[in-house]
């Protein structure tokens, strides 16, 4: 065996080591389902919704919080525009304005305009101006389902040490390709944010529906820059700090993705980006006893994804082509014309059968089960044409977004917001 | 913060190693079937070549067309050709099982090729064309892979191309005698072939050297057109 072919055998050891503790996590605590139940008290709820040039989909997500099953009063919607160019600051001055009417009787909206500073800046705001006990952050390309505000409050109701809350993230509406490979991976994410909650150990607090208790920033302080990827880096920052993260796997929060390989690479290089650069300002949390799950089994483990993506996609890409140019050369040394190559014999004997096709098909197994799992818990409807993107398309892009989100860190340079 | 759970991280690494495990047996357990298929096939072609033998020996002087319409083993051959060369890639070069596969190979490949010179020199419709291929893969011989290439071109191409080849450094006395009769010096470099019992030719040969090598290739029937 070479060396090359040992170390693709490593990755995929790791790989299937953390999909098999996720599995015996998932077994050792398996997800509650929805219940009825209503929360015991109904805290003040502020929803930051910060934008910029968010003209296609403010109004949607706008909607989405006023249809909040949640007590009107109770509810503070602020909208905190960081220096749009287009419609963002118009469209949401119309939904303040409406609520100034003698027969509201919806949720506050406010609306806060600001210079061009970055997210966190305009998420520090609004955190600054609002009032609610409750801090939740909604992107403005993202819909919440009209129960989620509820769910998230009984999850904190149930769980007193939780000082925020991550939603079970969907694809809003999957119809290109993209988006269909994108809604596998979503549904993939439930399962893992799920089995990390059990762990204690979620990683990160997306932009769409994360919600912090007010006392978290008095703790820990604001939003950072933190490298474009400020919702990571308060996720690091409050294991640092002995915060803890809770999953509310009822939460079902829609988000609409990138639609065209350029932003999607773009999008994922800003986030696999950021966390090499959060990574290497938390290194001391890693393989840190102190830190739980998240220092010994998720920050390696997503170090070590990273690398192994990488390492895969170059070794394969390495082989296919030396394969293939060998071929190329042989054909033009020996002057054997290139032909067509034959139909392929149905004939198992003849199968490339080996010991790493069945660590593979392990692995894609487990996956295919965390999936599963996954639309179980939030209720999606996978079609086969969904997988066929994702198994044809993640493994073909995701090396592009990690190559080039290592090189952007090697250089120190700033990934692009879009 | 929980408390860490070490027996977890312990049990996931046994459930990993033995997913590694099975993963192993199980592709252990393919190759032992490949080997089991290749040994049922050459038992095939064995009992062919007995056949054959004992129809030749009966002929006497029934009509050779029985025979030359028949043309013998070679897919046979080939086939057995192309599954040797999975297991050989599967289970390595130096595998006891695939050492002892290719013994028989070589031997069934001698068998054939002395029936086949036995039948043309019977009768005179039957004219073969064969070729004695000595290959090496013990690094000596880096042309032999595009060797290689040019005689499964060939062999596609003309069906009734009969190309024998050998490992040369496969410890096996008949092989051995085959060589010496052939007057076969590695010394000369490989690869070496031998047309129709013409003298041995040394090194890598192109296409459509072979094809100026060998004109009787133009008497054989072709499967696509040739170029």
């Amino acid at each position: 065996m070479d060396a090359g072919a040992l170390g693709l055998y490593v990755c995929l050891f790791v790989a299937l080591y953390f999909e098999v503790f996720l599995m015996i996590s998932f077994f050792e605590k398996r997800p509650s389902k929805k219940d009825s139940y209503l929360p015991a008290r109904y805290p003040s709820v502020s929803m930051l919704v910060p934008c910029f040039n968010e003209e296609k989909t403010l109004a949607g997500t706008i909607d989405s919080l006023l249809a909040m099953e949640y007590p009107k009063e109770k509810l503070e919607i602020v909208v905190i525009d960081d220096g749009s160019t287009d419609r963002t600051a118009e469209i949401a001055k119309r939904y303040e304005q409406a609520c100034h009417a003698p027969d509201y009787s919806g949720a506050v909206v406010s609306f806060l305009q600001k210079q061009n500073g970055g997210k966190y800046t305009a998420l520090n705001l609004g955190i600054e101006r609002s009032h609610g006990e409750i801090i939740g952050c909604l992107d403005a390309d993202s819909f919440a389902a009209p129960d989620a505000l509820m769910e998230a409050v009984k999850m904190f109701g149930n769980d007193h040490t939780a000082m925020a809350i991550t939603p079970a993230m969907q694809v809003y509406k999957p119809r290109k390709m993209l988006e269909l490979m994108q809604s596998v991976e979503y549904t993939f994410g439930i399962f893992y944010k799920k089995m990390f909650d059990n762990l204690s150990a979620i990683n990160v607090l997306p932009g769409p529906f994360s919600m912090y208790k007010r006392e978290v920033f008095e703790k820990i302080g604001p939003f950072k820059h933190a490298h474009n990827t400020e919702d990571m880096e308060i996720a690091f920052r409050m294991h640092a700090n002995g915060l803890r993260i809770v999953n509310a796997h009822n939460t079902y929060v829609y988000t609409t993705v990138p639609t065209t390989v350029r932003s999607l690479l773009r999008q994922r290089t800003r986030w696999s980006q950021g966390f090499l650069q959060n990574a290497h300002d938390y290194k001391y949390m890693f393989f840190n006893r102190r830190y739980g799950n998240f220092g010994m089994l998720v920050l390696p483990f997503a170090l070590s994804a990273f690398v192994s993506g990488i390492y895969a996609a170059l070794y394969l890409f390495y082989r296919f082509m030396s394969a293939g140019a060998d071929r190329l050369i042989d054909r033009f040394a020996t002057g054997v014309p290139l032909t067509i190559p034959h139909a392929p014999h149905i004939d198992l004997f003849f199968l490339n059968i080996g010991m790493m096709s069945f660590v593979i098909a392990a692995v894609i197994a487990l996956t295919l089960i965390a999936i599963w799992i996954g639309s179980g818990i939030a209720k999606t409807r996978l079609t086969p044409k969904a997988f066929l993107a994702y198994f044809a398309l993640f493994g073909l892009l995701a090396p592009l977004w990690l190559i080039r989100a290592a090189w952007g860190a090697a250089l120190a340079r700033e990934s692009a917001w879009r | 913060m929980s408390p860490m759970q070490w027996h977890k991280y312990v049990l996931t690494f046994v459930i990993t190693a033995a997913i590694f495990v099975t993963a192993f047996f199980i592709a252990g357990t393919f190759d032992a079937q490949r080997v089991a298929d290749i040994r049922a096939t050459q038992e095939a072609v064995s009992i062919n070549i007995l056949s054959l033998e004992t129809q030749f020996d009966l002929m006497g002087s029934l009509s050779c067309s029985t025979i030359s319409d028949n043309p013998v083993l070679s897919e046979e051959l080939n086939t057995l050709a192309a599954r040797l060369s999975v297991a050989e890639e599967n289970l390595g070069q130096d595998d006891a099982q695939v050492i002892s596969l290719k013994k028989q190979y070589s031997l069934l490949e001698i068998k054939d090729y002395l029936l086949m010179q036995h039948i043309s020199d019977k009768c005179s419709k039957f004219k073969p064309v064969y070729i004695l291929y000595f290959y090496s893969n013990k690094g000596d011989c880096p042309d032999c892979g595009k060797m290689g290439d040019v005689f499964t071109y060939l062999r596609e191409t003309y069906p009734g191309l009969r190309v024998y080849s050998f490992d040369y450094h496969l410890d096996l006395s008949v092989l051995r005698t085959l060589v010496a009769l052939r007057k076969i010096d590695a010394d000369k470099g490989l690869p070496a072939f031998v047309v129709n019992n013409r003298a041995p030719v040394y090194g890598f040969k192109t296409l459509q050297e072979m094809q100026k090598l060998i004109p009787e290739l133009k008497t054989l029937a072709t499967t696509t057109a040739v170029q």
